[in-house]
């Protein structure tokens, strides 16, 4: 942590609040896989669970932008493996375009992330925590969310 | 195919033409912009008398009402039962289009006619100007197509002509004291031909000047956008700065012919919560701002329609407190449909993009994994 204190644009002891926002079967599956080797992810990463990464509105990523979060990452079954069939190809479009609507309006879709994790990736799920938060870390505080004419 | 020019002037010719169909009775009606009784602003008037046509306007200074919308009502409980005409703007005509894909619209018995475009006038700089002289400067734009004052959006306008439409009336590219009318469909050919207009005349001095309009727009355009609207705007300060004067009052939604949701999420009981809920999330900002969410509903709405926003700038031209609104979801969407070479009102067989997908799409958006990452230190 000591040298995420050099870093450009973060604040002093700066702790990232990040939303993992996972599906209810592989993301969440994945974090199930993750508890039952032991892995550990950052405490500042709070998961979300939605049914389906194709449930994911736009308002939810927006609204934890504007009310509070830095970064919010995104996971839930590989293409062709959703439990709705389609919500996954539906929710890679939407995701796509909210990063683009936020890098059009200069407020950075590089802090909104998507990757797919299946039941039984817990690393991989866990990694990406990890990283996410690093990169998160290195952008340091989301100027939206300490806003209070949003 | 069927062109044909008619010589003639353009704005008796173009009211000539819409008469006729309705006097020879190849329509039943016909929905065109017409002037007000007090004669200071316009709406879109539904008739069945050839006669009333002579005082329409079917290009008119401003866009009171999106012609989408019209139609939509229109035709909300099923599709007209006598052939109708309705006049519109290229980006009404767009709109109406997204809306048929949308089952907002239903199309069969409508006959669209559309036409080169000269842009219209901010509604406020109309309403508050002297009419008479706008008018007639806006008549006087319809020989060199260039529009002083226009709104913003129409000075950078990439869709101004009517080729979507059954009919289109074409006025570049034609000698002055004349224009072409061009079938694009079965129906528009149909029509014409019992107005006894058959022919093919030669498009090629009109294609070209077309294209080379749509050529100096596209980069005017991506200009504007990327060197000054662009920065004026970008980021969150600036972002911020530019919806201060916003009250929140959901009129840009309301006018706006894509938002055609019954109930809007963002006017829904899920955004009204608990007083707690607010001073909650005024504790952690150091205050909230009333009315709360105004950020939230812009960027939500520009992720829920920018797809198929038509840049008509209805929504600007509503706004009470002058946010650049339709400059913003015109900006968003340019981008947001560059993602899948979207064009909203082109075909009608072209899904939106929210209702298609690929198997296999936009791995550039996601985050590529590199298993031996050092970032988890319980991998170690
Ligand atoms: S968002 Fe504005 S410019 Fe776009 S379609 Fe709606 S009213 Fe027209
Ligand atoms: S903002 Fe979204 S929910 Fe509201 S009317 Fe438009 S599309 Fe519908
Ligand atoms: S941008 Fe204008 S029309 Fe839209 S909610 Fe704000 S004040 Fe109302």
């Amino acid at each position: 942590m000591e040298k995420n204190k050099e870093k450009k644009g973060s604040e002093e002891n700066f702790t990232p609040r990040i939303v993992y926002a996972l599906c209810a079967w592989c993301g969440t599956g994945g974090s199930e896989t993750a508890g039952a080797y032991w892995l550990k992810y950052p405490e500042n990463v709070r998961p979300f669970r939605v049914m389906c990464t194709g449930a994911l509105d736009a308002s939810y990523v927006l609204r934890a932008f504007i009310e509070g979060a830095d970064g919010v990452v995104v996971s839930g079954c590989h293409p062709g493996d959703c439990h709705y069939n389609l919500g996954n190809f539906r929710a890679r479009r939407r995701l796509a375009v909210m990063k683009e609507v936020l890098n059009a309006l200069g407020l950075d879709g590089d802090r909104l992330w998507l990757r797919w994790v299946a039941h039984g990736e817990g690393k991989k799920l866990v990694d990406t925590a990890w990283e996410f938060d690093a990169h998160i870390r290195e952008k340091g505080p989301n100027a939206l969310s300490r806003r209070w004419d949003t | 195919m069927v062109a044909v020019k008619i010589e003639g002037n353009r704005w008796e010719g173009f009211k000539g033409f819409l008469r006729d169909l309705l006097g020879e009775g190849a329509v039943g009606a016909v929905v065109v912009p017409y002037p007000v009784p007090a004669g200071d602003s316009f709406a879109h008037l539904l008739v069945k008398e050839p006669s009333r046509v002579d005082h329409a306007w079917p290009v008119a200074p401003v866009m009171t009402v999106q012609g989408g919308r019209v139609v939509s009502r229109l035709t909300r409980k099923g599709p007209v039962e006598v052939p109708t005409v309705v006049v519109l703007r290229p980006c009404e005509l767009a709109a109406m289009r997204e809306l048929i894909k949308l089952n907002q619209v239903k199309p069969q018995g409508l006959l669209t006619v559309s036409f080169d475009c000269p842009g219209a006038y901010p509604l406020r700089s109309y309403l508050e100007g002297n009419g008479e002289e706008i008018k007639a400067a806006f008549l006087n734009a319809l020989k060199d197509f260039r529009l002083a004052g226009a709104r913003p959006l129409c000075q950078v306008c990439i869709r101004f002509t009517g080729a979507w439409a059954d009919i289109e009336v074409g006025f570049l590219g034609a000698p002055q004291g004349s224009f072409y009318l061009i079938a694009h469909t079965p129906q528009g050919e149909k029509a014409l031909e019992a107005l006894g207009y058959t022919g093919q005349e030669d498009l090629a001095e009109r294609e070209k000047a077309v294209e080379e309009l749509t050529a100096s727009r596209v980069s005017e355009r991506e200009a504007y956008f990327r060197e000054e609207f662009g920065p004026q705007v970008a980021g969150p300060e600036a972002l911020l700065a530019t919806f201060h004067n916003c009250i929140n009052c959901h009129n840009c939604m309301r006018v706006c012919p894509i938002c055609f949701c019954r109930e809007c999420f963002f006017e829904s009981n899920a955004l009204k919560v608990a007083p707690h809920n607010y001073l909650m999330r005024a504790r952690r900002k150091g205050g909230l701002r009333f009315m709360p969410d105004t950020l939230l509903f812009h960027t939500g709405r520009m992720n829920h329609m920018s797809l198929s926003c038509v840049s008509c700038g209805a929504c600007e031209d509503a706004c009470p407190n002058a946010v650049p609104v339709s400059r913003l979801f015109a900006m968003v969407g340019d981008r947001t449909r560059a993602i899948f070479q979207y064009e909203p009102g082109r075909d009608l067989e072209e899904p939106i993009p929210f209702l298609d997908y690929r198997e296999e799409e936009l791995q550039e958006w996601e985050e590529p994994y590199i298993q031996s990452t050092t970032h988890c230190p319980s991998s170690l």
